[in-house]
């Protein structure tokens, strides 16, 4: 079977990795329009950060004599009926299956002045690609103050980014609320307040009307409310635009992205599939990579399945099967200082006629905020600003759809109340049950006796009772129940274990 | 008080001076060690003729536990005069019980069955299951009776279900495994000690002592699902605790190791000149940023940076004093466990520390002679020496040794999990031969196993006591142990150390060394089994001359004379003074063809039986302090029983609160494999989407009933570390049943 990929990036590479594992049959040609092999893009704005270096975003490919990839090789066209794919060197590429992976490009907000003959005025970037992110970065030792416009997660990852490395930065956003899509009012809120913190002006409800420049370079931006903020740097974080122009050309159906079913397939071809941020299935897409990883080992196990291999059981497919989760949708701002993360239901939304519980706290003081959404004893969405630990364990709860406790304020709250913990109880104060030598199970009771025998050094003890013969980590303790018990313990180094063979 | 070495502060000297054989007042008695773990604590046994017990069992100073022994080892004397020893050969009646018998009976029985069952069914129809807690000598002898005298490729043992994945992982990586590379004591100078997966706190208490220095300068990270004894040293400003998701310590791995390499804290020279493979674990590890990682681990993606930096900090190319990478079974006993360890190494790799004094990386070896065990051909594919038995010079030189045409040696044989299963059924094993293991409660799928057994011709098992596998033997033969019996063990440092024998064995009780000679003898070979320990380690070390594990230069006479000898010990000599051994293996090269390491990428799976609609906890085993393994020894000692006397099950407050289970009440845990009962403690030291169980209990608490014989693609080794279980009260409460209420 001959298949061709239109693009070779985080998608499009990882299906190719796992189609030919998959299918001891398949040859693969792969069209990547980039010079880059593929790349982990979700760290660009790492980068912009000074977080991660530009070196280690290549990602894992498994070298394979039945894949065939064209780096910095566009496609310019398909031709349905004769199954080829034309590259822009002229070469066609034969098909019996075609998946496109062509993913997405940045949105570029209609802003008077901000496009020249040549492009994007100096200046002026967005951030898709490797080389975006090489151009701010390059930008970055004459720069002062940059303006970023649009907060969503990248625009939050990219201000919170630029602070971090000493720049004045402006963030507008033309909702009220920060993330408005992931965010409800009261996380915005909270969010802004932590973004301020960091050092970043957050204007809201505006938009960036035009772009100034003094020699050819920009040097301010008007805003809609009229106002003028000087800058060095315009990042337009304004979302992204599902790459569909080929399929279009083709006469697949499209609308935001290019429509398929729940088996990836257009509805009009089934010989061609998109996976990724391209495509527009049923349930829409996210733009997170998340779904387009799972849609890439998806198509392979319909694939296999199609051929009667033995399906691959899939979990989050399963999952999909029996609830109408979808557990790759968690959202999640890689920002210093900025912590926000959602799942599923977050934000504004609708109940509809579920049946849901939510529950949530609100801390500005400290920049908190937490909500849960439970339905039917699962996790079925959240919103967590400003606690980590709540974040790692929603997410980890979420993404494998493990029950929530009895009461879902207990996934907000800890602990629960119920067993105390082993307090530190000083010497005097600790029961005479309670195991001071673990190595050997030895409580206070016995090292007491063993006191009131007689016993007055931590060896003496040892000697008597095994307590502290094992890791040792018990001695200093023994010393204070020999002091407690009003004899003071020979001078002595406390926190090693002697050799205890001489008796 | 304190001898040399127990003075010496861990970490403000740089350890590894030999130890002169010490004539400290507290050496009168037999030098010896400790009959659990792979510590292998020194102790000084002196023989009580009059006592209730034969002899009086204390710690000794020894580089490893510095004079400590936990309560395991205190009162291991107690085994010796356990109530139902067994002293004398017992034989099956008719009736399902036994009868006493001679040796000569029991033994002409065992070599008459076999004989006619070999006859019948052909040579591969016996098979052979050692232990790692045997001495080197019975090991190696064990692998030779099974190659020459049964000609059976059919051996493997229960290091197959600890140290696997480990060895296959380090063979790979650096082509060799010695366990930890270096002397423990090394570790004391390090500013910090990454420890995956091991509960030393509690499985060897005298290790905690190594880990002080890492403690005072705040760098002991410890990952585990549980807040464990071991996590808890780590509280405050001592280090760092992560808890994972069962299952995902790989996970962390991977997302520590993107961020070495992200942020720039890679040691670049020591890849460029030591590795080989780090564009390739570079592009893997791309995919694991720790914002991904956190939404599969459950590690917050700051905290996993901050350690990533707290180890950088502590590596000596970023001028810290040193640091190592330590795992043990908790993150191995998975079906990709050679792929988590291979991921601790590439970031032990990526930080510089393998191969470098005061820094490195190691599995924490688990049975008293786990590593020794692995190395003289008790593996299904392994000849003496860690040698393959696929390769024709190997097969040359031990078939040299032995005496016999390479021809007759078989080829490789199954891992455990699958010999056992293979059992009884059609083409499979018909008797099984067992020595120093108890896989009825220490095997995955525990009930699976019974069913395997039930299904032989013959079971011989060589025990001291009637463990759950002996008792359902044909034969039963009573063994020496420990204090009973000369030897040799090597311990989780690759150290050789001398096993001294204090007291006689009581009744009947023979070493498996003069019961192979025995048997060889009946079944037609005369000779190549003494039973003399050093004549067979004379033996032993001939036949790994020029292999991986080369113990050619090592001597009772060497060892007696208190040398402290790491394998690799050649022969040859240099300046005319016999081989030093070798304390930190590496520090030139590694022992790949190249010399380099080899950096492996790896990629995460979930468990094989993840947690699904109608199983949502994990669950994962362990050990308690009290209990070694499957208990055979440890249950039988009162102190150890009365202090853990019955199977538990670990449980959070707020699982507890969901599944209306009470402490102190039973519950019952299901799988897709079994069922098991035990008494519920509620701790919050577990994440409430986990359960602990021990395994140290047969029957109804048996944890391995639950536990997933799933096996890992390159080592064999089972699942035993995580499976999806659900869990209820084991009794309906009787308020709801008056109320008829449902329960769920």
């Amino acid at each position: 079977m001959n298949v061709v990929v239109i693009g070779n990036g985080m998608v499009g590479s990882r299906f190719v990795d796992e189609l030919v594992a998959s299918d001891p049959e398949a040859r693969v040609t792969v069209l990547g329009k980039e010079s880059h092999l593929p790349y982990n893009r979700v760290l660009l704005s790492s980068v912009v950060a000074g977080r991660t270096s530009a070196d280690s975003l290549a990602m894992a490919t498994t070298p394979s004599d039945r894949v065939r990839i064209l780096t910095g090789v566009a496609a310019v066209d398909i031709d349905r009926e004769a199954q080829t794919v034309t590259d822009a060197h002229g070469e066609r590429h034969p098909y019996d299956r075609l998946v496109l992976a062509t993913g997405s490009q940045a949105r570029i907000p209609s802003i008077q002045g901000v496009a020249t003959d040549r492009g994007l005025l100096p200046g002026v970037s967005v951030l898709k690609d490797l080389d975006d992110a090489h151009g701010i970065v390059t930008a970055l030792p004459k720069a002062r103050r940059a303006v970023v416009l649009g907060a969503g997660v990248l625009g939050l990852e990219v201000a919170t980014g630029l602070a971090a490395r000493g720049l004045a930065v402006t963030l507008v956003h033309h909702s009220e609320r920060l993330m408005e899509r992931q965010l409800g009012d009261a996380a915005s809120r909270i969010a802004t307040g932590s973004l301020q913190r960091l050092g970043v002006k957050v204007i809201t409800e505006t938009s960036v009307a035009h772009v100034l420049d003094r020699r050819g370079v920009l040097s301010a931006v008007t805003l809609t409310d009229g106002s003028q903020v000087l800058t060095d740097l315009l990042v337009m974080c304004a979302g992204t635009i599902p790459e569909a122009t080929l399929a279009r050309r083709a006469g697949l159906p499209c609308d935001r992205g290019i429509l398929v079913g729940a088996d990836l397939a257009s509805p009009a071809d089934p010989r061609v599939f998109a996976i990724g941020d391209c495509a527009q299935p049923p349930e829409g897409g996210s733009g997170l990579v998340a779904q387009g990883w799972e849609q890439a080992s998806r198509l392979v196990s319909l694939w296999a399945a199609d051929a009667g291999a033995a399906p691959h059981t899939d979990r989050a497919a399963d999952a999909g099967a029996q609830d109408e989760l979808d557990v790759t949708n968690v959202v999640r701002v890689k920002a210093l200082g900025l912590d926000v993360v959602t799942m599923g239901l977050s934000g504004k939304f609708e109940h509809g006629e579920r049946e849901l519980r939510a529950v949530r706290m609100a801390d500005p003081a400290i920049g908190r905020f937490v909500e849960v959404v439970v339905s039917h004893g699962l996790l079925v969405g959240a919103t967590v600003v400003g606690d980590k630990q709540c974040a790692s364990e929603l997410s980890a709860m979420y993404t494998r759809m493990l029950p929530v406790p009895a009461d879902p304020a207990h996934l907000i709250v800890r602990p629960l109340a119920g067993v105390a913990r082993p307090a530190a109880a000083s010497a005097a104060d600790m029961a005479d049950n309670h195991t001071v030598c673990q190595c050997n199970s030895v409580p206070k009771g016995r090292i007491a006796a063993a006191v009131a025998d007689g016993c007055a050094s931590v060896d003496d003890v040892a000697r008597a009772t095994r307590a502290g013969t094992g890791c040792g980590d018990c001695r200093s303790l023994v010393g204070d129940i020999i002091r407690s018990c009003g004899a003071a313990p020979d001078a002595e180094p406390a926190d090693k274990v002697p050799a205890l063979a001489g008796k | 008080m304190p001898a040399q070495h127990g003075a010496a502060s861990p970490g403000t000297e740089l350890p590894g001076g030999a130890t002169a054989p010490s004539t400290s007042p507290q050496d009168v008695g037999v030098a010896t060690h400790c009959p659990y773990c792979a510590l292998q604590c020194a102790q000084t046994l002196t023989p009580t003729p009059a006592g209730r017990l034969p002899l009086e069992v204390a710690g000794r100073d020894f580089p490893t536990n510095r004079g400590g022994l936990c309560q395991k080892g205190w009162t291991s004397a107690e085994v010796l005069r356990a109530r139902d020893r067994v002293t004398v050969p017992m034989i099956r009646t008719a009736d399902g019980g036994f009868r006493e018998a001679g040796w000569s009976e029991a033994l002409d029985l065992v070599a008459g069955r076999v004989a006619a069952i070999q006859a019948e069914h052909g040579r591969e129809s016996i098979a052979v299951f050692g232990g790692g807690g045997l001495t080197n000598e019975k090991a190696y002898a064990l692998g030779k009776f099974a190659r020459v005298v049964l000609r059976t490729p059919y051996i493997d043992y229960n290091g197959r279900f600890c140290m696997s994945s480990a060895a296959a992982a380090s063979n790979r990586a650096f082509g060799m495994d010695r366990g930890l590379g270096f002397p423990l004591a090394d570790l004391g100078g390090a500013d910090a000690v990454l420890v995956l997966g091991s509960n030393m706190g509690v499985t060897m208490p005298p290790f905690v002592q190594h880990l002080a220095g890492a403690r005072e300068r705040g760098g002991l990270v410890v990952v585990d699902p549980r807040e464990t004894v071991t996590a808890r040293l780590a509280s405050g400003d001592q280090g760092v605790h992560l808890a994972p998701v069962p299952g995902t310590d790989m996970v962390v791995l991977l997302a520590l190791t993107h961020v070495v390499l992200a942020e720039g804290l890679a040691d670049l020279d020591y890849l460029a000149a030591r590795t080989s493979g780090l564009g390739d674990v570079r592009r893997s590890v791309a995919a694991w940023w720790p914002e991904r990682a956190e939404a599969v681990c459950g590690i917050p993606a700051e905290e996993l940076r901050r350690t990533a930096r707290l180890l950088a900090d502590a590596s000596p190319s970023r001028g810290g004093r040193g640091a190592y990478v330590l795992t043990g079974r908790g993150m191995e006993q998975m079906s990709q466990g050679t792929a988590c360890v291979t991921a601790a190494i590439n970031l032990a790799l990526c930080l510089g520390l393998v191969g470098r004094p005061g820094s490195g990386f190691g599995p924490v070896t688990g049975q008293g002679n786990g590593q020794g065990g692995r190395e003289h051909g008790q593996k299904s594919d392994q000849l003496p020496g860690y040698r393959m038995i696929t390769d024709a010079a190997a097969r040359a030189h031990v078939a040299e040794v032995w005496g016999v045409d390479p021809e007759i040696l078989p080829g490789p044989g199954v891992p455990a999990v699958r010999l056992l299963d293979s059992l009884g059924r059609e083409g499979g094993p018909r008797a099984l031969l067992v020595h120093g293991s108890n896989v009825v409660v220490s095997a995955p799928n525990a009930d699976a196993v019974i069913e395997s057994l039930r299904r032989l011709d013959l079971l011989v098992v060589c025990d001291l006591v009637p463990s759950e596998t002996a008792l359902m033997a044909d034969v039963i033969l009573p063994v020496t142990q420990w204090a009973e019996e000369e030897g040799t063990m090597t311990n989780l440092e690759g150290r050789i150390i001398r096993r001294r024998r204090a007291v006689d064995a009581p009744g009947e009780a023979r070493s498996e060394l003069w019961i192979l000679g025995e048997l060889a003898r009946r079944l037609g070979v005369e000779g190549g089994f003494p039973e003399d320990p050093a004549t067979v380690f004379a033996e032993l070390a001939r036949a790994s001359a020029g292999g991986t594990a080369d113990y050619s230069g090592v001597t009772y006479v060497r060892l007696d004379a208190g040398e402290e000898l790491h394998w690799p010990v050649p022969s040859e000599t240099r300046h005319g003074a016999a081989h030093p051994g070798t304390p930190r293996v590496f520090l030139e090269r590694f022992a790949t063809p190249d010399g380099r390491a080899r950096m492996i990428p790896v990629s995460h799976h979930a468990p094989a039986d993840d947690v699904r609609a109608n199983a949502t906890t994990y669950l994962v085993t362990g050990r308690v302090l009290q209990h070694y393994q499957s208990g055979a020894q440890t249950r039988r000692v009162d102190e150890l029983n009365s202090a853990q006397p019955e199977p538990f099950v670990e449980v959070h407050p707020l699982l507890a609160d969901r599944r209306a289970l009470t402490e102190g009440e039973e519950a019952i845990l299901s799988t897709a494999r079994g069922e098991a009962i035990a008494t519920v403690r509620l701790t919050e030291a577990i994440r409430p989407d986990t359960v602990f169980m021990p395994f140290h209990w047969a029957g109804a608490g048996s944890a391995n009933r639950l536990t997933n014989d799933v096996t890992d693609p390159v080592s064999g080794m089972p699942e035993f570390k995580v499976t999806a279980v659900s869990i209820a009260p084991a009794r309906v409460p009787a308020a709801a049943v008056l109320k008829g209420a449902s329960v769920a």
